[in-house]
C-alpha cells in the first residue's frame, strides 16, 4: 500500500512540469496560427462590417498582448478553469465534460475488446508456434495491422449499415428517443459496434502479436523447459505459466497506446459522427478555437498520464519484483 | 435573399407545387409526428435577429418569425408573417408596417408594435450583421397603436431595399425578454430562442440534436402540422446520405447529400429529391482577384482568365447540372435586377492565349508565363473542386497556379485581412437586393478584414459613384436601372470573375409533405410541413 | 551471407520485399508512366473501372485518372513516410544522445520535454500543427515527425547510458577527446542500430498518419495522396466505391510491406547475431 502511494506521488510530481510544458506549448502553437476565432466566425455567418469585427475581438479578449494572454491562461488553469470556447460560446470545461463520456465508452470498449481478444488469440497462436493456427493468426493480424482505421470504418459503413442495415450509420444513440436503462444501453451498444471495431482492430493485432512473441520467447526459458520435463501438458503450461509472464509487457503496452488510441478516435469519431472528444478536437481546429484546442490537448495529456499511472499500479500489483517507478524503464 | 417578381413560369410551377399536396387524400398526411432533419452545424449564437445567416435560420426560423417571408406568388415576392401590410413613403424617409393581431409569444404574452420597435432599434440596427447596413439610417420607430410600426429614417432609404431585405433582416424578438439584458449580443438567452413561430425551442444537446416542439397557440389556422422537429447534428456530408437511406432521418437540406450521390439516391425507393425552394438563397461561385499584383491589374489578363474558364464544364461536372453559368454579379434568378445584356467571355483557350501573348506575357522554357497563388474558400466541396479545376484551366493558358488550402480562419485572414493571395475562389451570396451584399464586392474603400468584400484593391471611380447614387435613389425604376448599368460596368472591367450560380438540393423521404413550398423553404417556418403517418 | 540475402530467405522478408516492390516501382516509374499532372482532368467524370482502356481504374469526380493518382500517390506516401521517419529518427537520436551524454539538469529537462511530447496524442499534435502552419509537404513531414521523435530519443538515450560506461568511451576520454567529439564519433554509431530498427515502424506509422491528415483535408492540395483520394471518394462511397477502395488498398499493401520487411529484418539480424 505504501509502495503504491510512493508510486503515485512520484508520478504526480513529474507530471506537473510535463503538463505545464504541454499547456504552454499548445498555447504558443495556436498563437502562431494565422487568423483568429473572430475571423472564423465572420466567415461562418457570411460577413459583417469592420466595427462589428473590432467589437467581437474586444468582447472575446483577443486584443491583449501575447504574454498577457498566456499568463491569463495559465493562471486560470491553476484554478482548474480551462477557459472559454469562442466557437461554442461556453466554458471549455463543460464542453469537454459533455463530450468525454462518448469517447471514454468508445476507447474503453476498444481497449477491452483489443486486449482481451488480442491476448486470447495470441495465446492460441503462441501455444504452438509454427502451427497452422499460428500461421493464419500471425498473417491475418499483420494484414489487419496495416489497415487504416478510417478507411476500415468507411468500408464497414457501406457493408453493415447501408447494405445490410444491421447497424446505424452514425451517432452515439438514437436522438431524443426517450429510451432509458437497458434499452438505452443496447441502443448505444448498437451505435458503437462499428466504430469500436474500426478503432480496435489495429490494437487487437498489436496485442495478438505481442502476446505471441512473448510466448514464443517464453517457451525457450528454463521454467518452461522444466515444466515440460516434468511432463505437464503443453496447453496447461501455455496458459498457466507462459501466458501469465507474457501478459506483463502487454499491460505496459496498454499505457503506451492510450495516447495513440486517443489520436485515432479523432478520425473515427469524424467518420461515424460521434459527438465525442475527438470530434470536438476536429471542430476546434476548424473553428480556430484556441482556448478549446488548448483545453483538449491538456485534458488528453492528463488522461494519458492517468492511464499510465493506472498501468504502473497494475504492473506493480502483477509483478512484485518491480520497484517504484521502474515498471516502464 | 428575396425573390422578386418571378417570371410567370416560375410562379406557375410554384402554384402547381403548392396545390399538389391538396390533390392527395387528406388522411395520408395526418397531423402530428416527429420530423428528423440533418443539421450540419451548430451556430454559436442562435438568435436570427442578431445573426442573419442560413445556418442560424435553418433551426431558428421555426421559432422566431420575420415580418414577411419570401413567396412564389405573393405581391412583391413576399408573404405576410408578423406584418400583414407594408408601405414606404415617397421621400424614402419612412416605412409603415401593419402588424398581425392576436399573436402571442411562446410565454403567452401578446405580440405588439413595441416588440418590433425594440427589435429594430436595439437589435437589428446596432447588432445584426446585415441589419447594420439596411437600417443604417433608421432613427426612430413610432408606435401609434399596438399594431402599427412606423420606421423613420434620417436619410432617404429606398423602400425597395427594405422590402427585399424583410425575410432576412426582420426576425422579431420579444422586448420583455431582452429589455433587461445588459449586453444583448452576449446574452445566454440567444441560445434559448423564444418567439412567435409554429415551434417552440425545447432542447439543444451539443453535438447531438436540437429539439423543437409544436406551439399549440400558433396564429396560423391548423398549423403547425408536425408535433416535433429534431435537427440531428451530422457535420459530415457523407453521413447524411447514409442516415437518410438507413431511414434514420427524414430530410437533408442544403445539399447535405453530396451532388454526386443524387442520381443514385433518387432511385432509392421512398426517397425524393427536391431541387426547388432555394431560389432566394442563391450562391455565386466567383474568382476574386488581387489587383495589387501587376499582371492581374492588366485587364487583358483578367479577360484571358475569364476566357480560360469552361463554365459549361463547371456546371456539368462540378455541379452535376445543379447550377447555371453566371453572366455577372447579379444572378439570373433575381429577375428584378438581372441584366442579360453584358459583355460575355465564352470558353476559348486560343483567344485567351492570344490575349496574353499580345499583352506581352511570354511563355518561359517550361511553358509558364507567370505563377500565381490560388486560395479556394474552404466552405463547399464545390469551391475546392473549382479550385482544382481552375488550376488546370490556368495551366492551359500558361499560368501556373499553386493551390493553398486553408481552414476558414486562415482563409479569411489571408484573403480579406492580409490580402496575401493572387486569386481566390469565393462563394458569395446574393441576398435579394444588390445593396445588401453585392455592391460591397466591387466598391472601393471597405477596410481590411471584412469577408466577401472588395479586398483585391480594385478602384474604379465610375463604379463607386454609381453605387453611391443608387444607395439613395428612392425611385424603384431609377434605382433598378442604376444596378443594371452596374452589372454592365463590372462585366466590362472584371474586378472579379463570376463563374456560376447555384441553389441547393433537398433530399427527403417521400413521406414528408410540403417541401420546397417557398423560395427560402429550408430557412422558413415549416408551419405547413407534414409527415405521412 | 549479407543481411539482404538472409532477409530474402525469411518468408516475411520475401513477402515484404515483393509487396513493397509494387509501390516503390510505382513511385519510381510515376513520372515516366504518367508524365502529365495526376491532378489534371483527363477524361469524362466518374468513368467506372475496367470500362475504358485509357483509364483502367476509371476516373474520379472531376475526370482525373484514378490509376495515375494511385501511382503518383505511392510517390507521395513513400516520400512523406521516409522523410518523416528520417527527421524523427535524426532529431530523436540527437536529443537522446545529448540527454544521455550530458546527464544532470540538461538530461532532466530534455526528458521532461520528451515526456510532454509523449503525453500528447501524436495525431492531435499533428492536426494542430498542420492547421497552424498550413498544409504543405514540409509541414506535413514536420507534423508527423513531431509525434514520432520521442521513441528514438528514449531509445538513443538508453543506449548511450549503457554504452557510456564501456571501455572504449573511457579510453577516448582518457585520450583527451572532447565531450561532443566522443558523442559523435564513438557513442552515436554504436547506439544507432537499435534506433534504426525502430524506423520501419515509424515509416509505416507516418504513411498512415499522412493518409489520415489528408483524409481530414489537411494535406498538401497540390499533391495527390492516397488519403486525399479516399477523402474525395468518400462522398461517393455508395455510388463509386472504387474511388475510396483503390487508394485504401494502396495504403494496406505499402504498410503491410513495411511491416513484413521489418519482421524479416529482425529475424535476419537475429540469426546473424546468433551465429556471431
Amino acid at each position: 500500500m505504501n509502495r503504491a502511494f510512493r508510486l503515485v506521488r512520484r508520478r504526480a510530481l513529474t507530471a506537473v512540469p510535463v503538463l505545464l510544458i504541454v499547456a504552454a506549448g499548445a498555447f504558443l502553437l495556436l498563437e502562431a496560427a494565422p487568423g483568429d476565432a473572430a475571423d472564423a466566425y465572420l466567415l461562418s455567418i457570411g460577413g459583417g462590417d469592420p466595427a462589428f469585427v473590432a467589437a467581437l475581438r474586444e468582447q472575446w479578449g483577443l486584443d491583449g498582448s501575447l504574454s498577457s494572454r498566456l499568463w491569463l491562461y495559465l493562471s486560470a488553469l491553476a484554478r482548474l478553469d480551462l477557459g472559454w470556447s469562442l466557437a461554442f460560446d461556453r466554458p471549455v470545461r463543460d464542453l469537454v465534460a459533455e463530450r468525454l463520456p462518448a469517447t471514454l465508452w468508445l476507447m474503453g470498449a476498444a481497449t477491452a475488446l483489443s486486449f482481451l481478444l488480442g491476448s486470447a488469440l495470441g495465446v492460441v497462436a503462441g501455444a504452438r508456434p509454427g502451427s497452422l493456427a499460428d500461421r493464419l493468426l500471425s498473417a491475418g493480424s499483420l494484414a489487419v495491422y496495416a489497415v487504416p482505421g478510417f478507411w476500415l470504418g468507411l468500408v464497414l459503413i457501406v457493408v453493415f449499415s447501408v447494405r445490410l442495415r444491421w447497424f446505424p450509420t452514425a451517432g452515439i444513440e438514437t436522438v431524443a428517443s426517450g429510451k432509458a436503462g437497458l434499452a438505452r444501453a443496447l441502443d448505444i451498444a448498437r451505435h458503437l459496434a462499428l466504430p469500436v471495431a474500426s478503432l480496435s482492430l489495429i490494437y487487437l493485432a498489436l496485442f495478438l502479436r505481442m502476446m505471441r512473441a512473448g510466448m514464443a520467447e517464453a517457451w525457450r526459458q528454463d521454467y518452461a523447459l522444466a515444466a515440460r520435463a516434468r511432463g505437464l501438458g503443453r496447453f496447461r503450461i501455455a496458459v498457466r505459466h507462459i501466458a501469465r509472464n507474457a501478459l506483463l509487457p502487454l499491460v505496459t503496452m496498454l499505457g503506451l497506446q492510450a495516447a495513440s488510441m486517443l489520436g485515432g478516435s479523432v478520425v473515427i469519431e469524424s467518420v461515424f459522427a460521434i459527438p465525442g472528444f475527438g470530434r470536438l478536437a476536429h471542430e476546434a481546429v476548424a473553428a480556430r478555437d484556441a482556448p478549446l484546442l488548448c483545453g483538449i490537448i491538456l485534458v488528453s495529456a492528463v488522461m494519458v498520464v492517468a492511464v499510465n499511472l493506472a498501468v504502473d499500479l497494475a504492473y506493480a500489483a502483477l509483478d512484485p519484483r518491480v520497484e517504484d517507478g521502474e515498471a516502464r524503464a | 435573399m428575396i425573390p422578386l417578381r418571378f417570371c410567370r413560369r416560375t410562379v406557375l410551377r410554384g402554384t402547381a407545387l403548392l396545390l399538389a399536396p391538396l390533390a392527395l387524400p387528406a388522411r395520408l398526411f395526418a397531423n402530428g409526428g416527429r420530423l428528423v432533419v440533418a443539421a450540419d452545424s451548430e451556430p454559436r449564437n442562435l438568435n436570427p435577429a442578431i445573426v442573419a445567416s442560413n445556418g442560424v435560420f435553418f433551426v431558428a426560423s421555426k421559432v422566431i418569425e420575420p415580418l414577411a417571408e419570401a413567396s412564389y406568388d405573393g405581391r412583391d415576392g413576399l408573404a405576410p408573417r408578423l406584418a400583414v401590410a407594408w408601405e414606404g413613403s415617397a421621400d424614402g424617409l419612412s416605412a409603415t408596417f401593419r402588424l398581425r393581431q392576436g399573436v402571442t409569444w411562446h410565454d403567452g404574452k401578446p405580440f405588439t408594435s413595441a416588440d418590433v420597435a425594440f427589435s429594430a432599434l436595439k437589435v437589428w440596427k446596432p447588432l445584426q450583421n446585415l441589419g447594420r447596413l439596411v437600417f443604417a439610417n433608421l432613427e426612430a420607430v413610432d408606435t401609434p397603436d399596438d399594431h402599427t410600426a412606423i420606421f423613420r429614417f434620417s436619410r432617404p432609404t429606398p423602400f425597395q431595399l427594405i422590402r427585399n431585405a424583410l425575410p432576412v433582416v426582420s426576425s422579431v424578438v420579444a422586448k420583455h425578454v431582452f429589455e433587461n439584458e445588459a449586453d444583448i449580443a452576449a446574452s445566454p438567452l440567444n441560445n434559448r430562442p423564444m418567439g412567435t413561430g409554429p415551434f417552440r425551442f425545447a432542447e439543444h444537446r451539443p453535438g447531438e440534436y436540437y429539439l423543437l416542439e409544436r406551439n399549440p397557440d400558433y396564429w396560423g389556422e391548423g398549423e403547425p402540422k408536425l408535433d416535433q422537429i429534431v435537427f440531428r447534428v451530422l457535420p459530415d456530408r457523407a453521413a447524411a446520405a447514409g442516415a437518410l437511406e438507413a431511414g434514420e432521418i427524414h430530410l437533408a437540406a442544403f445539399s447535405q447529400v453530396p451532388l454526386a450521390d443524387l442520381d443514385r439516391i433518387a432511385k432509392v425507393e421512398g426517397i425524393a429529391v427536391h431541387t426547388r425552394g432555394y431560389e432566394a438563397l442563391t450562391y455565386q461561385l466567383c474568382v476574386e482577384i488581387n489587383h495589387r499584383r501587376k499582371e492581374l491589374a492588366d485587364l487583358a489578363v483578367r479577360r484571358a482568365i475569364a476566357h480560360a474558364i469552361d463554365r459549361d464544364f463547371v456546371v456539368r461536372t462540378i455541379f452535376l447540372g445543379h447550377a447555371q453559368a453566371s453572366t455577372g454579379i447579379v444572378p439570373k434568378n433575381a429577375p428584378e435586377f438581372h441584366e442579360a445584356d453584358v459583355p460575355a467571355y465564352p470558353f476559348d483557350v486560343e483567344r485567351a492565349n492570344a490575349l496574353l501573348d499580345r499583352a506581352g506575357y511570354k511563355r518561359g522554357q517550361d511553358g509558364v508565363r507567370f505563377s500565381l497563388r490560388l486560395l479556394p474558400a474552404p466552405y463547399f466541396t464545390e469551391t475546392r473542386q473549382f479550385g482544382d479545376y481552375l488550376r488546370q484551366a490556368l495551366a492551359a493558358i500558361g499560368i501556373e497556379a499553386v493551390v493553398v488550402n486553408n481552414d476558414a480562419a486562415a482563409h479569411q485572414k489571408a484573403v480579406y485581412a492580409d490580402h496575401d493571395f493572387d486569386l481566390a475562389v469565393a462563394p458569395t451570396v446574393f441576398r435579394g437586393d444588390p445593396a445588401i451584399s453585392t455592391t460591397i464586392l466591387v466598391r472601393s474603400g471597405t477596410p481590411a478584414g471584412v469577408p466577401f468584400s472588395n479586398q483585391g484593391g480594385y478602384e474604379n471611380a465610375g463604379i463607386d459613384a454609381l453605387i453611391d447614387e443608387a444607395a439613395e435613389t428612392v425611385d424603384t425604376a431609377a434605382r433598378t436601372a442604376l444596378y443594371r448599368r452596374l452589372q454592365q460596368l463590372v462585366a466590362q472591367d472584371l474586378p472579379l470573375i463570376n463563374v456560376a450560380e447555384w441553389g441547393f438540393v433537398t433530399v427527403a423521404s417521400d413521406r414528408v409533405a410540403n417541401v420546397s413550398s417557398n423560395p427560402r423553404w429550408a430557412v422558413s417556418n415549416w408551419a405547413d410541413t407534414a409527415l405521412e403517418s | 551471407m549479407s543481411v539482404l540475402a538472409r532477409l530474402a530467405r525469411t518468408p516475411e522478408g520475401a513477402a515484404g520485399l515483393v509487396l513493397l516492390a509494387l509501390p516503390v516501382a510505382a513511385a519510381l516509374a510515376a513520372p515516366f508512366l504518367f508524365p502529365a499532372d495526376p491532378l489534371a482532368i483527363a477524361g469524362p467524370a466518374l468513368a467506372p473501372p475496367f470500362s475504358d482502356a485509357a483509364f483502367p481504374l476509371g476516373t474520379d469526380r472531376l475526370g482525373r485518372d484514378v490509376l495515375a493518382g494511385l501511382v503518383h500517390g505511392a510517390r507521395a506516401s513513400l516520400m512523406v513516410g521516409l522523410a518523416a521517419a528520417f527527421v524523427a529518427v535524426a532529431f530523436g537520436a540527437l536529443v537522446g544522445t545529448i540527454a544521455g551524454f550530458s546527464g544532470g539538469l540538461a538530461d532532466e529537462a530534455l526528458m521532461r520535454l520528451t515526456e510532454a511530447f509523449q503525453t500528447v496524442p501524436g495525431f492531435l499534435l499533428a492536426l494542430a500543427f498542420v492547421s497552424v502552419a498550413g498544409g504543405s509537404l514540409p509541414v506535413v513531414v514536420a507534423a508527423i515527425a513531431l509525434g514520432a521523435w520521442t521513441g528514438p530519443a528514449r531509445l538513443a538515450r538508453a543506449e548511450v547510458l549503457s554504452i557510456r560506461g564501456r571501455d572504449y568511451v573511457a579510453a577516448a576520454r582518457v585520450a583527451g577527446m572532447r565531450a561532443t567529439e566522443i558523442a559523435l564519433r564513438e557513442v552515436l554509431p554504436n547506439a544507432l542500430p537499435p534506433v534504426l530498427a525502430l524506423s520501419s515502424v515509424i515509416v509505416a506509422n507516418a504513411v498512415l498518419v499522412e493518409a489520415a491528415l489528408s483524409f481530414l483535408g489537411l494535406g498538401d492540395p497540390n499533391l495527390i495522396t492516397w488519403g486525399s483520394m479516399i477523402a474525395e471518394g468518400r462522398t461517393m462511397l455508395r455510388s463509386a466505391p472504387h474511388l475510396s477502395i483503390v487508394p485504401g488498398l494502396g495504403l494496406v499493401v505499402t504498410v503491410l510491406g513495411v511491416h513484413l520487411l521489418s519482421e524479416g529484418l529482425a529475424e535476419a539480424l537475429a540469426t546473424r547475431r546468433a551465429r556471431a
